[in-house]
């Protein structure tokens, strides 16, 4: 196979050394006929080396035809013709374009140039990033795969030809264009003018000397799904996955191996992939990126051996990695710079919280601190939720765990940091005292209910020895100076500093700040239960909040923050009607200060972030049966279990849009005492 | 080698340069220079909401007759020909070649003395991967003295339009010329596809769906298709037609006249597999058994078991049956006579 190939390419060498010659006669003879030298035009060396290049690559192009399968995938009729791969070992390895077999078909054929019969075929593997398909004919040791065009030899401008063989078995289909660009579609393709429809995807793009660019697919900048791009044939926008990538993975392929898009876990802030920095915004809980101990505020600076100083210029990167890819990745953290070796993933789990089922023991902020300081420390058990994996290990209330999966326990919010790290279904070893004996048992950690216990006794705070002096109890009125505004807060009137409180963030929906009303029904339930209810006033009350308003509403949680003793596990952001939909965006907006959200009424209106460990927050929606907004809240709750947020949905029977009545709210100040649970 | 590629694409990228300025210019343009003149706009009175009331035509005779492809535009008798320097005609419709999806029109005006095509000179063909021109009125952008738009581009397959039966509603069997420009647009049908030295090639055909890939094709009738009633009707202004095959055959055979009884057709595509075979029936002489999958009918690719009960419709006694199967995973020939049925 070598020999002729090699006279071909001298041929094609004289060929354009001719052309060479030819143009400066062009340019010499302001462009007379052409044909002077060998009775040849310029036009007709060109028509020669395609058709020489379609010649020489053309033993590598087989046919491939399909039997059964879906005669429509989502809204495009699939089609049955016969369609185009390309022979990429000579022990029967054919690479196609994925969207060739969308239609699932029962039996794939393949029939090789010069041969009468088909052969069966069989699919080994599906590259699901660049939408390639690799099949295998058995029992043959005698084809001819393809050549590919080293990449650093492909050039915008240079001839490119899309060869198929959907129409004739024995000629190969021609479309002639040239190479429009590289690196298309984050570094994954190549792109060309000539026409790229179902008549050649899975065929090859050639040079004038018959070596393979790229396989024909449909791609899309944006779309990921198998048939992404189709809309775009014989557009002139056609799209090549170059053969030598294909050749560097084929190996996995082979294997039966489907590869997929390598995923990092990281996420930047908008701003747009053109102008943004690449300063990582949020890294995914359980990602390689976290794993590689990548954190927010790092500045991505290298790539392999690429730098990076845009976030497009990640994107272009990462884009043709595959799952099980490892990526050397440098970033700088201050002063730092820090090297990492990411190996990436194909999937990124959505975080989920591990479940204990217990509530701790709310001692007094001093208490806890001395019994640590003597080493006994750990935390108490204040409530079993029952059946929960601690109820099944056997705890009981008053027992103290000192040590969860092998690590010393000082307080709760420790042991809530290990166990929330902990998923859902794993097992670990969790140590207790009970009197003066220690136990160990072996707990299987649940996943958050999506329910309140009926009976929860609230934890009770004596009455301070001595009232704090200047701190303001009851029903009053706070100003916020450097907000010229004001909200409105109602403190236990026993308030002993000496306990960690609850804390509500009510927002009131437009037109009605509902003052009245809502100390009417949540001061008992506050003063029971050990909650601060403050509530921020709208700039504009009658036309209701504005994005805008998320940043008082944050410093009026952070002036209670700081005059009164808060639990930072039940800080609570509740609202009712669009109130309901703010308390959403706040929540989200500081995730560092709340931990639920309370909305009654209200669905989500904005995409919600990732669940992540470091920010925990639970959500309880309320509703009506006969809520015009029922559905969209059901939806809501259903999104945000997807992303697996703890989210209590509450349907309350013969109620309309209305706030909720009595029985509700006590269910939901349950919920917001009980965030602190483990 | 390396050194080679990279003066080549050095070379490539000075082409494109001087493409349209000299290279392209060259040869073609003489042979643009010759062809506008003889192709005509084509304008209907109506034209029917939706549908574009003009097409294309072209120049067979130096009286006036224009060859056109047949559709609603000329559903009135009488259209208006504007030529490429603006001149406007009445024309009528003379004769049509139903098969061939052609028709021939005469400007009313006598004496002109036109330039045209000469369908006995002027034929050329052209081969796979020959840089080809098409002219048509394509989107009606042509307007008054504007001559029509040329596109360019390369042969891209020479492909029987109906080699399947069913994937195409057209009258027209045979090969015709695919092209990888995007000929076939609205009013370009009757429009020329030219070699570039200036050989007539074909007649750009309707816009049709490729059925195979749910794709526009692009594609033109050869012209050795048409010189002969073309000249038949510029000759004698009829057109004799020929005879239509008998469609409608009552005694069409279907599986069972072979003792196969295949799975049901339950989905658009269910995959022709064999659910029984009748003993001592010709397959069952010729070795097929239940689940094999015919793949292959006279080496036609049956997709589904519908696609089976078409073509086995269209045997006639005498015929060979071949039949190619998929068994456990192995491609198995066989041939059954086609015997006379049964009155």
């Amino acid at each position: 196979m070598s020999r002729p190939r090699r006279v071909v390419v001298l041929d094609i060498c004289r060929t354009t050394a001719l052309v060479a010659v030819l143009l400066v006669a062009c340019l010499f003879a302001v462009c007379r006929p052409a044909s002077a030298q060998d009775g040849a035009s310029v036009e007709d060396l060109e028509e020669r080396a395609f058709k020489q290049a379609a010649a020489l690559v053309g033993p590598s192009v087989v046919r491939i035809q399909t039997v059964g399968g879906l005669d429509r995938v989502g809204q495009l009729l699939t089609g049955t013709g016969p369609t185009t791969g390309v022979i990429v070992s000579s022990d029967g390895y054919i690479i196609s374009s994925s969207f060739n077999f969308i239609a699932m078909p029962a039996t794939i054929l393949v029939q090789f140039p010069n041969e009468e019969q088909p052969v069966p075929a069989k699919v080994v593997a599906t590259d699901h990033s660049k939408m390639l398909t690799l099949l295998k004919v058995d029992g043959r040791e005698d084809l001819v795969p393809a050549t590919a065009a080293p990449k650093d030899t492909i050039r915008v401008g240079q001839w490119a030809i899309a060869l198929g063989r959907a129409f004739d078995v024995a000629v190969p289909s021609i479309s002639v264009g040239i190479v429009s660009a590289t690196d298309r579609i984050w570094g994954k393709a190549i792109q060309t003018d000539a026409k790229v429809s179902p008549v050649n995807y899975g065929g090859p793009l050639v040079d004038v000397e018959g070596r393979v660019l790229g396989i024909l697919v449909p791609l899309s900048p944006q779309g990921t799904e198998a048939a992404a791009g189709v809309e775009w044939y014989d557009s002139g926008i056609g799209f090549a996955i170059p053969l030598a990538d294909i050749y560097a993975a084929l190996d996995r392929l082979k294997q039966g191996e489907d590869l997929h898009p390598g995923l990092m876990g990281i996420s930047f802030k908008g701003g747009g992939l053109l102008g943004g920095d690449p300063v990582i915004d949020r890294v995914r809980a359980d990602s390689p990126a976290e794993r590689a101990g990548l954190k927010a505020q790092d500045v991505i600076a290298r790539i392999d051996d690429r730098d990076i100083r845009r976030q497009a210029e990640v994107k272009h990167a990462l884009g043709g990695k595959y799952a099980g890819e490892i990526v050397g990745v440098t970033v700088r953290r201050g002063d730092e710079t820090i090297d990492a070796n990411i190996t990436l993933v194909d999937k990124l789990v959505a975080y989920e919280s591990g479940f204990l089922g217990i509530l701790p023991v709310r001692e007094p902020i001093e208490e806890a601190h001395g019994l640590q300081a003597v080493g006994l420390g750990g935390v108490g058990v204040r409530y079993i939720y029952p059946d929960s994996p601690a109820a099944k290990a056997g705890l009981l209330e008053r027992d103290r765990i000192v040590k969860f999966a092998d690590k010393p326990v000082t307080g709760a919010a420790e042991l809530a940091d290990l166990v929330s790290r902990t998923r859902p279904g794993e097992k670990s070893p969790l140590t207790f005292r009970r009197g003066e004996d220690e136990r160990t048992v072996e707990v299987e950690l649940a996943a958050v209910p999506n329910l309140v216990p009926a009976e929860m006794l609230s934890a009770t705070i004596p009455p301070p020895e001595k009232a704090p002096e200047a701190l303001k109890t009851g029903h009053h009125t706070v100003e916020l100076a450097d907000h010229m505004r004001s909200y409105w807060a109602c403190v236990p009137d026993q308030y002993n500093p000496a306990y960690r409180y609850g804390l509500m963030v009510f927002l009131h929906p437009k037109n009605d700040t509902m003052e009245a009303d809502m100390l009417d029904v949540w001061k008992t339930v506050c003063e029971q239960r050990g909650m601060i209810l403050i509530a921020p006033r709208a700039a504009d009350i009658v036309a209701g909040w504005t994005p805008n308003d998320a940043e008082f509403v944050k410093d009026a949680t952070d002036d209670v923050l700081k005059k009164y003793s808060v639990d930072p596990e039940r800080i609570v952001v509740h609202g009712y009607a669009d109130g309901g939909e703010f308390a959403f965006g706040v929540a989200f907006k500081h995730r560092e200060t709340y931990r639920g959200v309370l909305a009654a009424s209200a669905p989500v209106r904005e995409r919600p972030e990732e669940n992540h460990p470091e920010f925990r927050l639970q959500f309880y929606l309320a509703t009506g049966d006969k809520d015009p907004q029922r559905q969209t809240i059901q939806t809501s709750a259903n999104g945000l279990r997807s992303l697996k947020y703890p989210v209590v949905l509450s349907v309350i029977p013969d109620w309309d849009h209305k706030y909720p009545p009595l029985d509700a709210i006590a269910e939901m100040a349950r919920w917001a005492d009980s965030l602190d649970r483990i | 080698m390396s050194n080679c590629t990279a003066r080549h694409t050095g070379l490539t990228l000075v082409f494109l340069l001087t493409l349209s300025a000299s290279a392209i210019a060259q040869s073609a343009a003489e042979t643009i220079q010759s062809t506008l003149p003889k192709v005509v706009k084509i304008f209907g009175s109506g034209g029917i909401r939706g549908l574009a009331s003009y097409s294309t035509g072209f120049l067979v005779s130096a009286d006036g007759h224009i060859a056109t492809i047949w559709s609603h535009v000329l559903d009135q008798d009488d259209v208006a020909v504007v030529l490429n320097d603006g001149r406007r005609y009445e024309a009528k419709v003379l004769a049509a070649e139903p098969q061939l999806d052609l028709a021939i029109l005469k400007i009313k005006e006598e004496g002109l003395n036109l330039p045209h095509f000469n369908m006995a000179e002027d034929a050329g063909t052209a081969a796979v991967g020959d840089r080809v021109l098409a002219f048509s009125n394509m989107f009606k952008v042509a307007t008054g003295d504007e001559p029509v738009s040329v596109l360019h581009g390369v042969v891209s397959a020479k492909w029987d339009l109906t080699a399947r039966r069913g994937r195409f509603e057209v009258p027209y069997q045979g090969e015709v010329y695919v092209v990888d420009a995007i000929t076939n647009n609205s009013g370009s049908g009757g429009g020329v596809l030219m070699s570039r030295d200036g050989k007539l090639l074909g007649m750009i055909g309707k816009e049709l769906r490729n059925a195979e890939s749910n794709t526009w094709i692009n594609y033109a009738v050869p012209v050795q298709e048409l010189a002969e009633p073309i000249a038949q009707i510029v000759e004698t202004g009829v057109y004799v037609q020929r005879e239509k095959p008998d469609e409608e055959n009552p005694g069409r055979y279907r599986p069972l006249d072979f003792g196969l009884v295949m799975v049901p057709d339950v989905v658009f595509r269910t995959p022709a597999y064999v659910d029984a075979v009748l003993p001592n029936s010709p397959a069952a002489k010729a070795g097929l058994a239940p689940d094999d999958l015919v793949l292959f009918v006279n080496e036609e690719l049956m997709q589904s078991v519908r696609d089976l009960r078409n073509t086995l419709g269209y045997l006639e006694a005498g015929d060979t049956l071949r039949l190619i199967v998929q068994r456990e995973g192995r491609l198995v020939t066989v041939e059954l006579p086609v015997e006379r049925k049964a009155e």
